[in-house]
């Protein structure tokens, strides 16, 4: 096929990707009027800004914000403290017989359960442990959720580096744990980074756990707080795509600084896997 | 302590940790679902899973669901293949291209959902309103409000949400191709479409199983878009069997029954995910 | 590099924690011009207390799921909850909500007050009511008259005046709503019970599938003819924007809509909308009560301050207020207030409808049954079965429901 066809192809498919996203953020800023306007307005509006004001001013979608972020920020780290030891123990330990696949295969299977059939034990879970309408009780939840996917992705990261530079570290009198701190996880940056943004996207995007669990301002996330903004009657359809914008801007912001982490990372764990 | 347990000691600090918080959050809540399940007002029942046997709304739901799957994913595998030949062929800009068509799959389930729900209103969104602007008389195309074309809406937002993430893997898969097979066939003056189809895609089975071994078991237990785009209408057009637990479960507050279901749901999942991966482990 | 990490992680930990300031009181309420008023006064009663109310918005279905499982789960998260009255049976189910201490005055509409008490009409009161919506018809009188006829007073003439007015004035004579669910249902009872049905008989049977409950839906699909397509598919605000828009003469509908109907900034037909009665056709015709109500579950943990709050804002003078706002209010003094009647003309009519308005059955399993109702009609509606089909299957799941209710 000619090089310029080519081009057109893969411009047209990028802007079947982009325009619905485009098209969300120009409603979050146009004008009441504009927003039905016919024929549909995409770049000839007046912006304004009344739609973000009006949905954080009043304080509540700045408190789902907070939330999703502390969420987001402290159960991604707790999976990567889990995580990457167990990774880095299935990597490198020499198990008897099989078990070291079969360990990996049982932490991965577990992220085969369907969330709905965990999701009322859980449900009475929290709420005898006082973690009902808390982000304590998320982060731990989403804890569960990232681990697999951490040990996963690293273990491949952890097969890729020869052990002779631990070994060599450890000569010289470094412990194990020393070792992996110091000389390997340096190595492994890359998979490390996109483990980590990976496991931030999945905490942000979540949303049925976070339905099911939050009952009010003090735990409910950004997902929850927009879906609570798509009524029956009157969709208030710039509030709530103000709101979408922001809960998809640092996730898009995210991936595009470490896209090539994400990208590299990503497929390495595929092909690997 | 028997001499293998004595083996594998070192390794268990490193994995315990882990273990143990799953453990905890996935197999305990697993085993008390099955107790739910089995329990009615007078104890120990097996009503729910007779229910489960006789109810047609459950079956439709279940059937729907396969159907959003196999037809979904069947696009999704296209596209992306389509794609990752594509974008792989370019001499420039690879990263770019890359880079902007990821964008759809990281955004949040529900924010894919509003987007839609904006495009696809009937009297004033824009895809309405753009073939209308082309000419087109849109009054019967009522996408997710209509019982016929509902499901099919809704499985193309999935389409446009999830297809970057098989074109992700499919590229990933590309990108580590030996070049000698593939370098030897163009000087043997082989076409384009025979080296697809007879180095390429058998080199690229692997990374194919994969994504559609992914791709599946998430179809299956989807529902944050549906939740929001449809709520499962119009009518019963688009409930999926996730949906139509989380009602029993949250809306007739119905655990037990509930409980019955997922663990039908869960029961497929791993048989259908069972034979993908033999099928995986026999292509190779 | 190690020290920033950790100090980051307490950081982050203690961000985890509960927040300190508690508010004085979580109001959960329906995202939509019902929970507007309220959250207005919410508001306004946080600010004269000096305290801080938390909102809780919420779309309807997941409303009730929510207060559902708050209630069930006795968790107290909500102080004061707002509810669709045929939630009540549900909700108020295992004393899951705290009686009120003091009885309602009677400048309430016996009505409204009705479906507040457990059981109905006579027990106890666990909820105070305070939006007081029941249907109204609205019809374009300025195109009725043109034609020579007068609002429609049965269903046949509805009929009739929707094949006459759309032919002359090429619109919908009709707009119906109609998606799955709540939405169908709600708009088919007033039908329904006009042609002589009933959901259940006296020992709580269901006898859905009755010769006038065929007919009844029969006309329903006869009635749909007339309807701009996608009406199997529309709610509240579909139907309103073809009012509002002026494609469609006649529909259901309720007062929540009254004021969009004559604002200049959002309405073509500003003046020209009748609000009318319940068309009849064997029986009488009789509105659908829809009263949201407002009551405190057991488990709230600021149950004193919930009390204070629900007595300050459906006293008279706060209920009038919201009438500004453009609430409908549940006590009489609101209607027949002068200036009020004044400014806003449909009030008689309103109370008309309220006083003389029927609540839907009254059973904690209304939820189901509307669900599968919901689901038969909807079938019907679109073609794929027939009357008789859809009202025999929902006949066997509601009484399938009700079985498993025992």
């Amino acid at each position: 096929m000619k090089s310029a066809a080519k081009y057109a192809l893969a411009a047209l498919a990028l802007a079947a990707a982009l325009a619905p996203v485009y098209w969300m953020v120009t409603i979050s800023i146009k004008r009441d009027i504009d927003q039905f306007a016919f024929p549909p307005l995409w770049f000839h509006f007046q912006p304004t800004w009344q739609h973000y004001i009006e949905s954080f001013g009043d304080g509540s979608f700045g408190r789902y914000l907070w939330n999703s972020t502390v969420v987001a920020a402290v159960s991604t780290l707790a999976a990567m403290l889990a995580g990457v030891p167990a990774a880095y123990g299935l990597a490198r330990v020499r198990w008897p017989g099989d078990w070291s696949n079969k360990i990996g295969f049982w932490i991965l299977s577990t992220r085969m359960l369907p969330p709905i059939v965990t999701i009322v034990p859980m449900f009475l879970m929290m709420r005898q442990v006082g973690l009902l309408n808390s982000r304590a009780g998320l982060v731990v939840i989403y804890t569960a959720f990232n681990l697999p996917f951490v040990v996963w992705m690293m273990q491949g990261f952890f097969r890729e580096v020869p052990s002779e530079l631990e070994e060599a570290a450890m000569m010289d009198g470094d412990s194990r744990m020393g070792a992996l701190v110091r000389v390997v996880l340096p190595v492994v940056r890359p998979g490390l980074a996109a483990t980590t943004v990976f496991c931030l996207i999945v905490a942000w995007n979540e949303f049925l756990f976070a339905l099911i669990l939050t009952q009010t301002g003090a735990s409910m996330t950004l997902p929850v707080g927009i879906a609570s903004r798509v009524t029956q009657y009157e969709i208030k359809w710039g509030a709530m795509s103000a709101a979408g914008v922001v809960a998809m801007a640092p996730v898009l912001a995210f991936a595009a600084l470490s896209q090539r982490y994400l990208v590299r990372g990503l497929s390495l764990g595929a092909v690997k896997g | 302590m028997t001499a293998t347990m004595r083996r594998a000691w070192p390794g268990v600090p490193w994995v315990a940790p882990a273990v143990l918080l799953l453990l905890a959050l996935s197999i305990y809540p697993l085993i008390y679902s099955v107790k739910v399940s089995l329990t009615g007002p007078g104890g120990f029942t097996l009503a729910n899973y007779t229910r489960l046997a006789q109810d047609q709304l459950f079956l439709r739901a279940l059937l729907q669901t396969l159907a959003y799957t196999a037809v979904a994913l069947a696009i999704e595998f296209a596209l992306g293949l389509v794609l990752a030949l594509l974008v792989d062929s370019l001499v420039h800009g690879r990263a770019f291209f890359r880079a902007g068509l990821l964008a759809p799959m990281l955004l949040p389930p529900v924010v894919v959902a509003v987007i839609w729900r904006l495009i696809y209103n009937p009297q004033f969104g824009v895809l309405n309103g753009t073939l209308r602007t082309a000419g087109f008389d849109t009054s019967r195309l009522t996408w997710t409000s209509g019982e016929q074309s509902a499901l099919l809406s809704v499985i193309l937002v999935d389409v446009w949400e999830w297809t970057p993430f098989l074109f992700l893997l499919l590229s990933a898969g590309l990108q580590a191709l030996p070049q000698e097979p593939i370098e030897a066939a163009r000087m043997d003056g082989a076409t384009g479409w025979q080296m697809f189809r007879d180095i390429v895609a058998p080199l690229l089975k692997p990374a194919m199983m994969l994504a559609i071994l992914l791709r599946s078991m998430d179809l299956v237990r989807i529902f944050d878009q549906i939740f929001i785009l449809t709520q499962g209408g119009p009518g019963f057009a688009t409930e999926t069997m996730s949906l139509y637990i989380y009602r029993t479960a949250f809306r007739f507050f119905n655990f037990g029954y509930a409980a019955a279901m997922s663990f039908l749901g869960l029961a497929l999942t791993v048989v259908f995910a069972r034979s993908l991966v033999k099928l995986m482990r026999t292509a190779r | 590099m190690r020290a920033w990490v950790s100090a980051a992680a307490v950081v982050l930990l203690a961000a985890c924690g509960r927040t300190a300031s508690s508010p004085a009181l979580t109001i959960a309420i329906n995202a939509g011009v019902e929970g507007d008023a309220l959250k207005t006064a919410a508001n306004e009663w946080a600010e004269r207390n000096g305290t801080r109310v938390e909102i809780v918005e919420l779309p309807y279905a997941n409303l009730f799921e929510k207060e559902l499982l708050d209630l069930e789960s006795r968790t107290g998260a909500y102080d004061v909850i707002m509810m669709d009255d045929p939630w009540f049976p549900r909700l108020v189910d295992k004393g899951n909500l705290a009686p009120l201490e003091r009885q309602p005055d009677e400048d309430f509409l016996t009505s409204c007050l009705d479906v507040c008490r457990e059981p109905y009409r006579t027990g106890t009161f666990y909820a105070l009511p305070y939006v007081g919506n029941s249907q109204l018809f609205f019809c374009r009188k300025d195109l009725l008259d043109k034609q020579g006829l007068g609002p429609p007073a049965t269903w046949d003439e509805v009929l009739g005046a929707a094949k006459k007015v759309g032919a002359a004035e090429k619109m919908y004579g009709y707009v119906m709503r109609a998606a799955p669910g709540n939405a169908v249902v709600t708009d088919f009872m007033p039908l329904y019970w006009a042609f002589g049905a009933e959901m259940f008989d006296g020992n709580g049977q269901p006898v859905v599938a009755s010769k006038e409950a065929i007919e009844s839906v029969r006309f329903m699909l006869e009635l749909g003819k007339y309807s701009p397509p996608g009406y199997t598919g529309f709610n509240a605000d579909e139907v309103s924007a073809h009012l509002l828009q002026s494609t469609a003469a006649m529909s259901i509908n309720w007062p929540a809509w009254i004021a969009a109907m004559d604002d200049p900034a959002r309405s073509k037909v500003v003046g020209k909308i009748a609000f009318t009665q319940m068309p009849s056709a064997r029986r009488k015709g009789v509105a659908e009560l829809g009263a949201w109500l407002l009551a405190i579950p057991g488990a709230s943990r600021n149950k004193v301050r919930a009390m204070e709050f629900l007595i300050w804002a459906t006293a008279a003078a706060q209920m009038r207020q919201a009438a500004l706002r453009g609430n409908p209010p549940t006590r009489r003094s609101v209607f027949m207030d002068a200036a009020l009647r004044a400014r806003f003309r449909a009030f008689p009519a309103q109370l008309a409808s309220l006083e003389t308005a029927r609540p839907r059955p009254r059973t904690p399993q209304w939820n189901e049954i509307e669900n599968a109702f919901g689901i038969y009609l909807s079938q019907a509606n679109a073609g794929s079965i027939s009357p008789e089909d859809a009202l025999a299957r929902a006949e066997q799941e509601i009484a399938a429901i009700v079985r498993r209710g025992k």
